[in-house]
């Protein structure tokens, strides 16, 4: 592990709210929130082998719980913020439970099957989420309003977030999981509780992402029911993917790359934003060289051919 | 396990890139025109309104500034697409504001992006001129002094609406409205009134099927049950035309007179051609109408004038929409505004606006009223009948202003109130 | 007793309960169309093509044009009917060709991922060539009043709908059962790696399959083109209930997809008038318990 490499990047973090025009920093600060969301995603995807699309789901309740602590409960909004990881971390106990024992496509269509039935609860039921006028005028204390507090702040958080999930990935915790990504049969053979596994991976992406929503929330000033949409769902995916699944610093390369290109051509060309995100997706997928899944693939074939 | 530093390091120089850039082009820009920040939804379902209402605004801004300008400087209209999600409008509204800054904020279509913006403008204390989206808690409930509202609001044509409906030797209502925030204003608005007017109303049955349902065919036999003999819908666009193709060979037009506001605008009536629900009460905009064109003699040349706009911008349908022409209202409301002030400063134009100033307009007299900063123009209703080509128009149009029907002060007052302490709780 | 008619006044209302059926068995049948087709293709190829709402869109406005461009004569409306789906189909055949075939051995999720970049790509696509305004296909004249079912009036355009669901139903089962290559298709839904060791050339019946998959849901959106209004986001709404229908009748299941309609047709139907408040939640809710349950569908086959 490169010392040199954090230190530089701890120096960047500093150092760019502080030179950087007021709207760049906004859209750094979005980048971490972005940021985290996709590697917590990864953890998931790239570390367990395990695509979720309703990951939408724990990021809108992570950023619901931080706005209702803060606008019902009137307490303060570091509070919220520890309440959202929490909220996310409970929907995706009870979600996970049932997603993890399937796998693959099932596991895939369970996930925003759930993710679907969030959003309907959340735009539903006005009396709690005020339904589709959200709730709004969510904004973090004086003491951090300004674009460049705030962003020094999000850094700090996402930041400390990433750390940890990276702690995660490269704990014994963190191979057992990669071991049950590439074969799980082989994995439960030597000892590993598969399904434990995988719920806990589950419920530590749900949490952080719930995290990233919290975050958002304040970032923002508002939450709304499509926070739990499809959209929401496909966008740590499609940012993962860009940024290269096989990495760690792949989702923050990809959350980089994915929101200066949102910046600049969606201001410009709205109408064809969505032609344009659709052809990325598209060409990454197919040119995509020995994406991490290839590599996946190609054990569990090898896996099946041999263990049938 | 690699870590792929390199490949973060090098976004990390992008991004810096991308920031130097961004603010080259901000820093490029003059400070002498006066820019507004439009926030709209430019791609998707939504452009079927957005596009007339945006070449509203260019035709206006043309001739403001050939007409020179605000003060002496250029209008200029700078455009974000909101894609129809609050969250990307509050993104836009911030990078409006800091980076391009702007002098003053405008537009929405969504009910929830004009709430979202106007949250953010009263937090940034920037100004902020709603549009297109009509949801009356824009300047009511949740209106405070940094939210103008250029346009009218739900109140004004359902209530217009609903005093036709009281004249109807009608008693039983019944209402299918799509289940969310616009649709349960609509119909309260509405029924609330209609009380008023006629107390021995009685509201015998409703439907909400949610937005954007392509099937309606249960609702329609449930009402068929109901013993309606009126039925009111907030149902718009996409989804109001379905519901009429799908009613008429139910019968359930021949059964119950239909009360939808939307319905006599081309927009709806062009698809629906021979399908479209003669009888109808609508609130249209029918420029076409030879009994306002009388009434308003200005109506007929800007008509023209707008065909031949429409078609140099390369608008598939020149027809001036609704959205047309509140387009080109609120780009003269905000120059006059501005005008009246003498000046850009964001308090001496709501100083202004909380003094209230009327407007001409070809289709009438708009008023800026100054208690919520709400306008109040003219509304019409329509009832809904084949031309002499066979072609689905309003007609019988008459014209009611908005300040007859509208919310007074006081209950704005009240609205206000009410909302703020439901939020102390 | 009294309490159910007083909650459901309709429930003693015979005629409007049978045209009440007969209406959301004419849904079911749209719904079928698209279904069967997603269904298929993903029991062959293992792709759940997400754009096939987006197939289904341009069936419907390939309708409003052909409509709109053949002289008016009694017989337009049927050609177009016929016309709109070949469209789509060799549409779905570009696809599979130019991007699904590069990557068939990769994983299918990210196959399923590509579909959805297609889907904002066909939406642009859409929107460049007939612009954003609301388009309409008006029933042809001869369908376009109505009948009296039980002194009900029935639209008879829904006549001819019912009237064609047993046609197709039966040319699909015939086509499935009793041909060649409807054995193929069957049997590629159960192994495909033992079709290809046969010495079936399984590239070529997967082109097949999506682009006969694909017009199946050009059928359904040029069919329901005159019931609906043929706008942009039209194809959101059928992906997600077609997606329902196709998973709890089973993935690759064309018996399964029928049965499956039926049920989430007359749900739809009477769920609106029993549960109104969380009806949409329902459907979610049921294809979360099948996925739980039984997560190969009613009549679908365990994978692997």
């Amino acid at each position: 592990m490169n010392v040199a490499r954090w230190v530089g990047a701890l120096a960047a973090m500093i150092i760019m709210p502080l030179v950087l025009p007021s709207f760049v920093v906004v859209v750094l600060t979005e980048i971490a929130i972005v940021a985290l969301f996709a590697t917590a995603f990864n953890l998931l995807m790239g570390y367990g082998g395990m695509v979720s699309f309703g990951h939408a789901a724990y990021f809108a309740l992570g950023a619901y719980a931080a706005a209702l602590v803060v606008k019902r409960g009137e307490l303060p909004m570091l509070l919220g913020l520890a309440a959202a990881p929490v909220l996310a971390a409970v929907g995706a106990l009870l979600f996970g439970f049932f997603i993890v024992r399937l796998t693959h496509t099932y596991f895939a269509m369970l996930s925003l099957a759930f993710a679907q039935i969030v959003f309907t609860v959340v735009f539903k039921w006005t009396a709690l989420t005020g339904g589709d006028n959200g709730i709004l005028n969510v904004w973090p204390p004086l003491w951090l309003k300004s674009p460049r507090a705030y962003c020094y702040f999000t850094l700090a958080v996402a930041g400390s977030a990433i750390v940890a999930i990276h702690a995660i990935v490269n704990s014994p915790f963190g191979y057992a999981l990669k071991a049950i990504r590439d074969n799980p049969r082989r994995a439960r053979f030597i000892g590993v509780n598969v399904r434990r596994h995988q719920l806990i991976a589950f419920v530590l992406s749900g949490a952080f992402s719930g995290l990233a929503g919290g975050l958002f929330a304040f970032f923002n000033g508002s939450v709304f029911p499509d926070f739990a949409f499809l959209n929401k769902s496909f966008e740590p995916l499609v940012v993962a993917l860009l940024g290269g699944v096989q990495s760690f610093f792949g989702p923050l390369a990809g959350a980089f790359g994915f929101k200066i290109l949102e910046t600049v051509i969606a201001r410009q060309w709205p109408m064809y934003w969505p032609l344009f995100l659709g052809s990325v997706v598209i060409v990454v997928i197919i040119l995509l060289p020995q994406g991490f899944v290839g590599l996946v693939e190609r054990r569990r074939w090898r896996s099946r051919a041999t263990g049938r | 396990m690699r870590l792929g530093l390199p490949r973060s390091l090098t976004g990390i120089l992008v991004s810096i890139l991308g920031g130097v850039i961004l603010t080259a082009e901000g820093a490029a820009a003059q400070p002498k025109p006066i820019r507004i920040g439009e926030i709209n939804s430019y791609s998707g379902v939504a452009t079927v309104y957005t596009f007339p209402y945006k070449e509203g605004l260019a035709l206006a801004t043309k001739e403001i500034n050939e007409a020179g300008g605000v003060l002496g400087r250029p209008l200029e209209f700078i455009h974000r697409d909101d894609k129809l999600k609050p969250d990307e409008a509050v993104k836009a509204a911030r990078e409006l504001v800091l980076q391009d800054k702007v002098d003053f904020l405008a537009g929405c279509i969504s009910s929830g992006v004009g709430l979202a913006i106007s949250a953010y403008a009263k937090d940034a204390k920037v100004l902020y001129f709603a549009t297109h989206c009509q949801t009356s808690r824009l300047t009511w409930d949740d209106g405070h002094p940094y939210v103008a509202h250029t346009t009218n609001n739900v109140n004004q044509y359902v209530r217009v609406a609903a005093r036709k409906a009281s004249t109807l030797p009608i008693k039983k209502w019944a209402n299918i409205s799509p289940d969310y925030e616009y649709g349960h204003n609509m119909w309260e608005e509405f029924s609330t009134y209609l009380k008023k007017l006629k107390p021995d109303v009685q509201f015998v049955h409703q439907s909400w099927p949610k937005l954007g349902e392509s099937d309606h065919s249960s609702y329609i036999t449930a009402l068929l049950q109901s013993g309606a003999e009126g039925l009111f819908t907030s149902l718009w666009g996409a989804q109001s035309i379905a519901f009429v193709k799908q009613a008429r060979p139910f019968g359930l037009f021949d059964k119950m007179r239909y009360v939808a506001p939307s319905v006599g605008n081309p927009d709806e009536l062009d698809p629906l051609g021979k399908e479209a629900p003669v009888g109808a009460i609508a609130t249209p905009f029918a420029w076409y109408d030879p009994g306002l064109q009388k009434l308003h003699p200005k109506l007929e040349p800007w008509t023209k004038k707008w065909i031949e706009w429409a078609k140099a911008r390369g608008l598939k349908d020149p027809q001036p929409k609704l959205g047309a022409s509140w387009g080109y209202a609120s780009a003269y409301i905000i120059a006059e505004a501005i005008k009246r002030a003498k000046s850009t400063d964001t308090d001496k134009v709501i100083a202004v606006l909380s003094e209230g100033f009327d407007m001409e307009f070809p289709w009438g007299k708009v008023i800026m009223r100054g208690c919520d900063q709400q306008a109040l123009p003219p509304q019409w209703i329509g009832i809904v009948k084949f031309d002499a080509q066979g072609k689905p128009i309003a007609t019988e149009v008459e014209e009611t202003h908005g300040k007859e029907v509208v919310r007074s002060c006081e209950e704005v007052k009240e609205l206000r109130a009410a909302a703020a302490a439901k939020q102390k709780k | 007793m009294d309490l159910v008619t007083s909650v459901f006044p309709w429930i003693t209302n015979g005629p409007l309960i049978a045209v009440q059926v007969m209406s959301g068995l004419s849904v079911a049948m749209f719904l079928f169309l698209v279904s069967v087709g997603m269904s298929l293709i993903f029991g062959v190829t293992r792709i759940v093509n997400l754009a096939h709402g987006a197939f289904y869109m341009v069936g419907a406005y390939l309708m409003v044009t052909l409509v709109e461009v053949l002289p008016e004569h009694m017989l337009s409306f049927w050609i177009a009917l016929l016309v709109a789906p070949l469209g789509v189909a060799a549409l779905g055949g570009l696809v599979e060709i130019g991007l699904l075939r590069r990557i068939y051995h990769r994983d299918p999720l990210m196959q399923l991922i590509l579909t959805f970049g297609l889907i904002l790509v066909i939406g642009t696509l859409v929107l460049l060539v007939w612009g954003p305004d609301n388009k309409s296909v008006a029933r042809p004249d001869a369908l376009a009043g109505s009948v009296r079912i039980f002194g009900q009036p029935f639209p008879s355009y829904y006549l001819l709908v019912l009237a064609l669901a047993p046609v197709v139903a039966i040319g699909l089962w015939l086509i499935f059962y009793r041909t060649r290559w409807g054995t193929l298709i069957r049997a590629a839904t159960v192994d495909r790696d033992m079709l290809g060791a046969l010495g079936v050339n399984v590239a070529a019946l997967y082109t097949q399959v999506f682009v006969f998959g694909s017009w199946l849901a050009g059928v359904g959106g040029a069919l329901s083109a005159p019931t609906v209004a043929v706008a942009l986001g039209m194809d959101g709404d059928v992906l997600t209930t077609a997606f329902v229908v196709v998973v709890i009748g089973g993935l690759g299941s064309f018996a399964g997809s029928f049965i499956s309609a039926l049920l989430v047709g007359q749900l739809q139907s009477f769920g609106i008038l029993i549960f109104p408040a969380i009806s949409i939640v329902l459907l979610f809710a049921i294809m979360a318990v099948v996925l739980i349950v039984r997560p190969w569908g009613l009549l679908g086959h365990p994978e692997e």
